[in-house]
């Protein structure tokens, strides 16, 4: 794949992010400032650090408490969300009303969808009654089904049983020549195996390393 | 893509799916929307012709008016109060912001009971008789001041409910004794000039009224003030729309 340093991804401008706790407020990010390029990128820190925060900022499902960021791509949000679906809906309603927000062709997701799914009749039913598997068979399909230029993955990807990770797998790949992810994980082979940047949380701040093994090492001396 | 045109497909988007889900569990769906009011309305009616109606030949439509215009005030307000709470997982997809919500329940509100307010004065001038319908315009304009007072209402609420969410239940037990101190099924000049007074402090006796004396040909309106009810809505909204952007920070 070609490297595309030359493109922006996102910009933090800035940004500081704090969480009121019972005791005081836990700091995520204090006046961070940083240009990702559009590149697979790695989200490393120690737990509690503020990846999954990091994440929701990046998403713009968090605002910033103070400083901005300027996304120049279009960002799905962390795959595997299905928070929002709807439990009187049914599957096909719950993926329209996706499709129409994202202002995409809601006839074409659909399909895609559907075919990807692999729920049947299901797909008509509300999303109450679906088991676990099938409503995470419902959200991946859906984050495959809209062009987003950005996929955020959160520690998991791995849905459904073997055949459909298989299946997502293969899918993930087809659209990695026009789509990049960022990845908060704390297993080494998996970031390794789609990842060349990687990005250290640490104390408030950010640290961006263009190869993934300097930020490994970074991480492993946190973890020292 | 411009942000007026993404706000349109969400606020769209929402008023679709806010229509599904709404009445998701009855089988009729939507229509169940129209159909509940409609015959809610008839009943109390009903009800209130057997009770005596205090001398009106042409109690059905008065109450009609009433109870339509306070209706629409009391039933989007507090519709559009819980939006920001009930769409909370909706706000994950960075497009969609609280403000889309409440104006997708005020579009999918204001037309439910823009066509239960048609069907139900239809009723009443095909089936039972009553005289069409004066002054259109300040009809609309007095149920479009209404709408709005709602709006403001619903937002300021659904503001306050962010850092307090038992103030719907406070709004709950004023709106129910608001019936009684509405206009709904008394004009307002009719009332002794001790009560009148205090009466007029509350906005919605000049919303009902006003769509009254539109609805009239010579209705009795020396006391209603349709500045009073605009103020009332710029207020409102002022203090919604600020109100919830000074408190964004709240909404996640």
């Amino acid at each position: 794949m070609a490297d595309t340093f030359s493109e922006r991804m996102i910009d933090l401008n800035n940004v500081s992010k704090t969480y009121p706790l019972r005791t005081g407020r836990k700091v995520i990010l204090k006046g961070a400032t940083i240009s990702l390029p559009w590149r697979n990128t790695a989200i490393l820190g120690r737990n509690g650090a503020g990846k999954s925060t990091l994440l929701r900022l990046i998403a713009g499902i968090e605002k910033p408490d103070t400083g901005t960021t300027s996304r120049h791509k279009t960002i799905s949000w962390p795959i595997g969300f299905r928070g929002s679906f709807h439990h009187e809906l049914s599957g096909i309603e719950n993926v329209r009303f996706v499709a129409r927000i994202y202002r995409q062709n809601t006839e074409e997701v659909i399909d895609k969808v559907e075919s990807f799914a692999e729920l049947g009749q299901f797909f008509y039913e509300p999303f109450k009654t679906y088991s676990s598997g099938m409503g995470a068979r419902l959200a991946f399909g859906l984050s495959m089904a809209i062009n987003f230029e950005v996929f955020l993955i959160d520690e998991v990807m791995a849905v459904g049983d073997e055949r459909f990770q298989r299946k997502s797998k293969r899918a993930f790949s087809d659209r990695l020549p026009t789509a990049r992810v960022i990845m908060v994980s704390h297993s080494m082979p998996a970031l390794r195996e789609h990842c060349q940047s990687g990005l250290i949380v640490d104390d408030g701040n950010l640290i961006y390393y263009e190869e993934l093994e300097g930020a490994i090492e970074h991480y492993r001396a946190l973890n020292a | 893509m411009s942000p007026l045109v993404t706000h349109i497909s969400v606020i769209f988007a929402l008023v679709l799916r806010e229509a599904r889900v709404r009445h998701g569990r009855a089988r009729i769906g939507y229509t169940w929307a129209i159909i509940e009011p409609v015959l809610l309305i008839s009943i109390l009616t009903f009800l209130f012709q057997l009770i005596g109606t205090g001398g009106r030949s042409d109690f059905a439509l008065f109450f009609a008016t009433g109870v339509l215009s306070f209706q629409l005030f009391r039933n989007t307000s507090s519709y559009i109060s819980m939006s920001f709470d009930q769409n909370r997982p909706l706000f994950n997809y960075p497009m969609v912001k609280p403000m889309d919500a409440a104006l997708a329940r005020l579009v999918l509100d204001g037309s439910t009971h823009a066509v239960v307010i048609t069907l139900v004065l239809c009723f009443q001038i095909f089936a039972l008789g009553a005289p069409p319908p004066d002054n259109i315009p300040l009809m609309f304009l007095t149920l479009f001041f209404l709408l709005m007072m709602a709006f403001g209402a619903g937002v300021s609420l659904a503001v306050i409910r962010r850092f307090m969410p038992s103030i719907s239940n406070v709004y709950m037990v004023i709106m129910g004794p608001a019936f009684f101190v509405s206009c709904v099924f008394f004009s307002i000049s009719t009332v002794p000039t001790l009560y009148r007074s205090v009466l007029v402090w509350n906005p919605l006796v000049h919303g009902i009224e006003g769509f009254r004396s539109g609805y009239y040909h010579g209705y009795h309106d020396a006391d209603v003030d349709l500045f009073y009810l605009f103020t009332w809505v710029v207020v409102l909204n002022f203090f919604g729309l600020v109100g919830e952007w000074l408190t964004r920070f709240r909404s996640v």
